[in-house]
């Protein structure tokens, strides 16, 4: 009698086990039940120029700005000036394009701007041992009124279309082999990533940083270094990203990245769900970004109203959050 | 809590065991913080013979109100949910609430119904928020950070599915009430702030009730050892934050004379002077009176910029240095006591 209770108690123990597990690619499964739902639903999803348009309007910038935020919070940070690094990373880009300095000074110069603001956040971070979410967040507010003050409370930059220098639409607009650019340099940082953070010593270090600080720093890892480096990196592909987003508009509009915020937050945590412990994986987040884009894009095609399409992410990124963190709560 | 959500803390704070405590250099930090801000008063004072009049008070009073509600909503969280801005307590939802429910009270009187229905159910709608929160925080144990910041995308898109993404003009008695003038000269609009901190400060800080908030915010595990059934505190610091948003939308309509778009501005105030408020109380945390004392000094730098000519594009950038300056000399205290 007793041990038959044990026996369907182990029973039940092993079928919550597998159901965990299977809770655990929600995304996964969301990700394949859109796709599939959108392709039948809407007939002009699943054709190579719909694809390729998402993969550049919709999905090319966030990832990158999220790729940022999954090493951040990797250490358990978080970065919320991100919009500031692509805003001065844009601003700085524009301007000098703007006063006719060549395309390579340009980026160049865009990038020192967002490493600027990456540099600055190390400083709080590392140097003073600010709480990551204060720094950046007063990172972000200083941010907010040195693009005001620098652009007389907020007016855009805009470039003239006849006067451009020779490349300059290229970066967001232009192709090779077929793929565009951006692409390109999404999938190079994708890659990067994968690399630095699977592959490398420094990805080691930020790993074991962000689930055992106290033990990171007594077996020697230079722990303040790494961090700050990270936030550096950050802001590095935020100031890339403001340069495509730049050269896609022709224009700098003051407070602009700010919309990546949120979205790069909710992409990281959402592939944090795919991660046994809820740890940040760059696949993870990958996976967030296109569940997010092709959402975006498809409620579109179906004809969903646009107010309407807000409100159908909203719940369908709650619902997912909802099913994988009662997953996580079943195994744990 | 999992182990790997509360591994997600500040690495360097955890890495030395940092602690913001209390003592003398604690009080030396609190001091200077508050005769900073106390200089900032007296500069404009000085520099504006007209900022420190009664009238303009009372302005500052009126046009803090809905900052300060939203503020108080994000404080209760905060208290409820401990100090680690990432795993602990934090509504993101709180802006897009606003938002939503102004909306919903916009809409309903233009429907033609009177003060009491659309009240009530902007009252609904914003308890709702906060039940939604809470089932996510609590029920499903989503991480608040991003719990709240799809319930935020939620209400963005219900209030843009209401509005349209249009300004839906509203008056009522109400309304018009709230921004007349009441006793001692002084708006409605400023009564509810300080009637609402007043019941809060009471209510938080000098009850057992609030008490056992902050114990549930602090030591989990302790407070629940202790026989506090801590969700019931969490679940309920969330629903209080959605009310909050619903009272904060009244009064943004009464001053707009309408629903307003872009309340998704404020978030980030929002998060920032609960945090700023901690300055004033002797553990360094969040509590009402903090937050009211910060959403006031906000109010005031704002204001004295105005009267001095001085461009407001200046505010963001003084609210980021301050806490950056206060948070920085607290935890170079917390590094030399250690």
């Amino acid at each position: 009698m007793a041990a038959e209770t044990s026996s369907t108690e182990a029973d039940f123990i092993t079928v919550r086990v597998r159901l965990s597990a299977v809770l655990r690619y929600t995304i996964v499964f969301a990700f394949i039940a859109v796709f599939v739902f959108l392709s039948i639903q809407a007939p002009a999803f699943f054709n190579g120029s719909n694809l390729l348009n998402l993969l550049v309007n919709n999905f090319a910038l966030l990832a990158l700005v999220s790729l940022g935020m999954t090493l951040v919070t990797s250490t358990g940070g978080i970065d919320l000036s991100v919009g500031t690094a692509i805003d001065i990373g844009s601003l700085v880009f524009i301007s000098l394009v703007s006063s006719r300095h060549s395309l390579p000074a340009a980026v160049f110069g865009g990038l020192l701007g967002a490493l600027l603001v990456g540099g600055f956040n190390a400083f709080l971070i590392s140097a003073l041992r600010i709480t990551p979410f204060l720094g950046t967040l007063g990172t972000l507010f200083v941010g907010e009124s040195v693009q005001q003050l620098a652009t007389n409370g907020g007016q855009p930059i805009y470039l003239i279309t006849g006067d451009l220098p020779r490349g300059f639409m290229e970066i967001g607009r232009g192709s090779f082999w077929g793929v565009p650019i951006p692409l390109y340099i999404v999938g190079v940082a994708i890659v990067g990533f994968l690399v630095l953070i699977q592959r490398t010593r420094f990805g080691r270090y930020v790993v074991a940083i962000g689930a055992q600080s106290e033990v990171a720093l007594y077996s020697g890892i230079q722990v303040r270094n790494t961090t700050g480096l990270v936030y550096l990196l950050s802001a590095l592909v935020c100031g890339v990203t403001g340069i495509i987003l730049s050269s896609t508009v022709k224009a700098y509009v003051p407070l602009s990245g700010n919309a990546y915020l949120l979205d790069s937050i909710g992409a990281t945590f959402i592939g944090t769900t795919l991660h046994a412990e809820g740890r940040p994986s760059v696949v993870g987040t990958v996976l967030g970004v296109l569940l997010l884009s092709i959402v975006t894009n498809g409620l579109l095609l179906i004809g969903w109203n646009f107010y309407w399409q807000q409100v159908g992410t909203g719940v369908l990124i709650f619902l997912v959050l909802a099913v994988s963190f009662l997953g996580r709560r079943a195994r744990a | 809590m999992d182990t790997s959500l509360t591994a997600l803390g500040d690495p360097i704070a955890n890495a030395k065991g940092r602690r913001a405590t209390a003592g003398w250099p604690s009080l030396l930090i609190r001091a200077g913080s508050l005769f900073a801000f106390a200089s900032v008063i007296l500069y404009f004072a000085i520099a504006a013979p007209a900022f420190l009049t009664f009238g303009n008070i009372a302005n500052v009073l009126e046009q803090s109100a809905i900052l300060g509600v939203l503020s108080f909503g994000m404080t209760i969280v905060m208290i409820g949910g401990g100090s680690n801005v990432i795993t602990g307590g934090i509504d993101l939802s709180l802006a897009g609430n606003l938002g939503l429910c102004a909306a919903v009270y916009a809409s309903v009187l233009r429907d033609g119904q009177s003060d009491t229905v659309a009240f009530s159910l902007t009252l609904t709608v914003g308890l709702a928020v906060g039940l939604l929160n809470a089932i996510a925080v609590v029920g499903l144990g989503i991480l608040p950070l991003i719990a709240t910041l799809s319930v935020m995308n939620i209400c963005a898109g219900f209030e843009l599915v209401l509005t349209q993404n249009t300004v839906i003009p509203a008056t009522s008695p109400l309304l018009s009430t709230l921004a007349d003038n009441g006793p001692l000269g002084i708006s409605y609009l400023a009564w509810v702030l300080l009637v609402l901190a007043v019941i809060l400060i009471i209510g938080v800080e000098f009850t057992p009730l609030g008490l056992r908030l902050y114990a549930v915010g602090a030591y989990r595990e302790a407070a629940r050892a202790a026989g506090l059934y801590v969700k019931s505190y969490i679940a309920a610091s969330y629903i209080l934050s959605g009310i909050c948003g619903a009272i904060a939308a009244v009064l943004s309509v009464s001053i707009l004379n309408g629903s307003s778009t872009g309340s998704g501005a404020m978030l980030l105030s929002v998060v920032l002077t609960p945090l700023l408020g901690a300055v004033f109380s002797r553990r360094v945390v969040p509590t009402i009176t903090g937050t009211l004392l910060s959403v006031l000094f906000i109010g005031f730098l704002i204001n004295g910029f105005q009267l001095t000519n001085v461009s407001s594009y200046w505010v963001n950038g003084v609210e980021g240095i301050l806490i950056l300056l206060v948070v920085a000399a607290t935890s170079l205290v917390g590094r030399r006591e250690s």
